[in-house]
């Protein structure tokens, strides 16, 4: 049986996509299971449809597997669930309107359930995290350094880094190279050879822009929802 | 023009006295030291002042960190909870000791120390509790290096001294978007840069009793690992007066980390 993950990301309170997308995955064959990669809630609309949605999904919907975002990080930041840290990031790249924005948008009733949630999964030899390795706000293009890619993919020791936080639609393969090295210490020189191993750094997507992963054959579809055209052309219909 | 880095003096006068005898010897006038002047040894406040008096250009490591913040930093680095409690005892040791003047001065210390293209730092860029040991994977340790904007980063918190090159390196890419597949990929072409790992002069863990600094020429890149004899059993009896645990005194008489049989073989941070 194909095996097939949906996953999906910055929501930020959109009930509606949400409804989107599960009629999406209603019509496609073999998703065996929903990860919501965090970005849940945010400063644009009440959030509180959507996330009685997600935990208390509705009879055929499939049920998601939720992680928590740059977002909810700023939301439980601000509401005292991180120590003394604030909602910093927030406040320096939007002020303090976004800030108020943000709490006004999400009933207090949510926020037990919020901080509950996840850094991430890994999944098989999978890493399906929000930002990266590294922090939930880490923004991973497909213009980031493969460098850093590759220390990404290395602190978790995983063949496959699922990444939302750049909202961009993309995979990346490291497909080769190596690196020579030379240590030398008290007892004298050695050398090291190491190759690039195979991996991938995939960027999911936000809103409606969701990905599929075929985890047998290892193939992403990146996907917009209620978009029959591309749905069909990628043999999904 | 030669320049020695030194680092992890552990508050221990003796050792410190005399790499710095060492490198006056030589001439050498421009010293940067890697942090971690205080835990374990018997003179915090001696060990201090004397950085202090020298005036040598100094960044924080995690035990001055941990003086200031009230081990704040995460310490799972500890092979046992045994290790762990001595580790924290030698902590509140210290922080009995030390003067609320060399406190400040702990506390004022940046976490790094830059010039030009040289990097100085106590761990890795990321954290002063971050290990860069000598076989890390390569092209993490070249992140640490290129991500930092260094040509050569100096760091110290392995107690393990050692230089490290990385060169020759490439990375094959494939990008497939929503839009494209690109195909045939591109190949990027990785810099060279080096690691260098002062050692420790007050607490070495290389097989060795003898105290360990690097010197570095900024003309030709060189860099040599230099041993200092000193005398060991001087601190270790200070070491048992002061009534520390005696196995920071067994650790600096064998110049290894003390191996015992962990009661917790599963052993976790506390925080």
């Amino acid at each position: 049986m194909i095996e097939r993950w949906a996953l999906v990301s910055g929501l930020r309170g959109n009930l509606e996509t949400y409804d989107l997308i599960q009629r999406d995955l209603k019509k496609t064959r073999g998703v065996t299971a929903l990860f919501v990669l965090g970005d849940l809630v945010g400063p644009e609309c009440n959030c509180d449809a959507l996330l009685d949605r997600l935990k208390n999904p509705h009879r055929g919907d499939l049920k998601p597997d939720c992680i928590y975002g740059w977002w909810e990080e700023q939301l439980l930041a601000e509401r005292g669930f991180r120590g003394e840290r604030k909602a910093d990031g927030l406040r320096l790249s939007q002020g303090e309107d976004a800030v108020t924005a943000l709490l006004n948008m999400v009933n207090p009733s949510h926020l037990n359930w919020l901080a509950s949630l996840q850094f991430g999964f890994i999944e098989l030899d999978c890493a399906l995290i929000h930002g990266s390795s590294s922090d939930v706000g880490d923004n991973l293009t497909s213009e980031t350094s493969p460098l850093i890619l590759l220390d990404r993919l290395t602190r978790l020791n995983v063949n496959r880094l699922f990444t939302a936080r750049s909202t961009k639609q993309f995979h990346l393969e490291l497909t080769g190279g190596g690196i020579n090295s030379q240590v030398k210490d008290l007892n004298g020189k050695r050398e090291q050879q190491q190759e690039v191993p195979k991996r991938s750094v995939i960027g999911i997507g936000a809103g409606v822009n969701y990905t599929l992963y075929d985890v047998g054959s290892d193939k992403t579809h990146f996907l917009t929802a209620g978009s029959q055209t591309k749905t069909k052309g990628m043999g999904f219909a | 023009m030669n320049h020695a880095i030194i680092s992890c003096l552990h508050a221990n006068l003796p050792a410190v006295e005399a790499v710095l005898n060492d490198i006056d010897r030589q001439g050498i006038h421009t010293i940067t030291c890697l942090g971690d002047l205080v835990g374990y040894g018997p003179q915090p406040n001696e060990v201090v002042e004397l950085i202090r008096k020298r005036g040598i250009a100094t960044c924080q490591g995690c035990w001055d960190e941990d003086i200031i913040d009230g081990l704040n930093a995460c310490e799972c680095s500890y092979p046992s909870q045994l290790a762990e409690r001595r580790g924290h005892l030698a902590h509140q040791w210290t922080d009995d000791q030390l003067t609320g003047e060399n406190k400040s001065f702990l506390a004022s210390l940046p976490t790094s120390l830059r010039r030009d293209r040289l990097l100085f730092v106590h761990g890795s860029p990321n954290s002063q509790h971050e290990y860069l040991l000598p076989d890390m994977d390569a092209f993490a340790a070249l992140e640490r290096v290129e991500t930092a904007g260094a040509d050569i980063l100096f760091c110290g918190h392995t107690h393990q001294p050692y230089v490290r090159e990385l060169r020759d390196g490439s990375i094959h890419v494939r990008l497939q978007n929503a839009d494209h597949d690109c195909g045939q990929g591109e190949e990027l072409t990785l810099p060279m840069r080096k690691i260098v790992n002062a050692g420790s002069v007050g607490e070495p863990r290389h097989g060795s009793t003898n105290a360990t600094y690097v010197i570095h020429n900024d003309a030709t890149d060189e860099v040599e690992i230099k041993e200092v004899a000193y005398d060991v059993a001087r601190t270790c009896h200070a070491i048992v007066e002061a009534g520390l645990p005696k196995v920071f005194a067994w650790r600096l008489s064998h110049g290894f980390e003390f191996a015992e049989q962990a009661e917790d073989s599963s052993h976790v941070c506390e925080r």
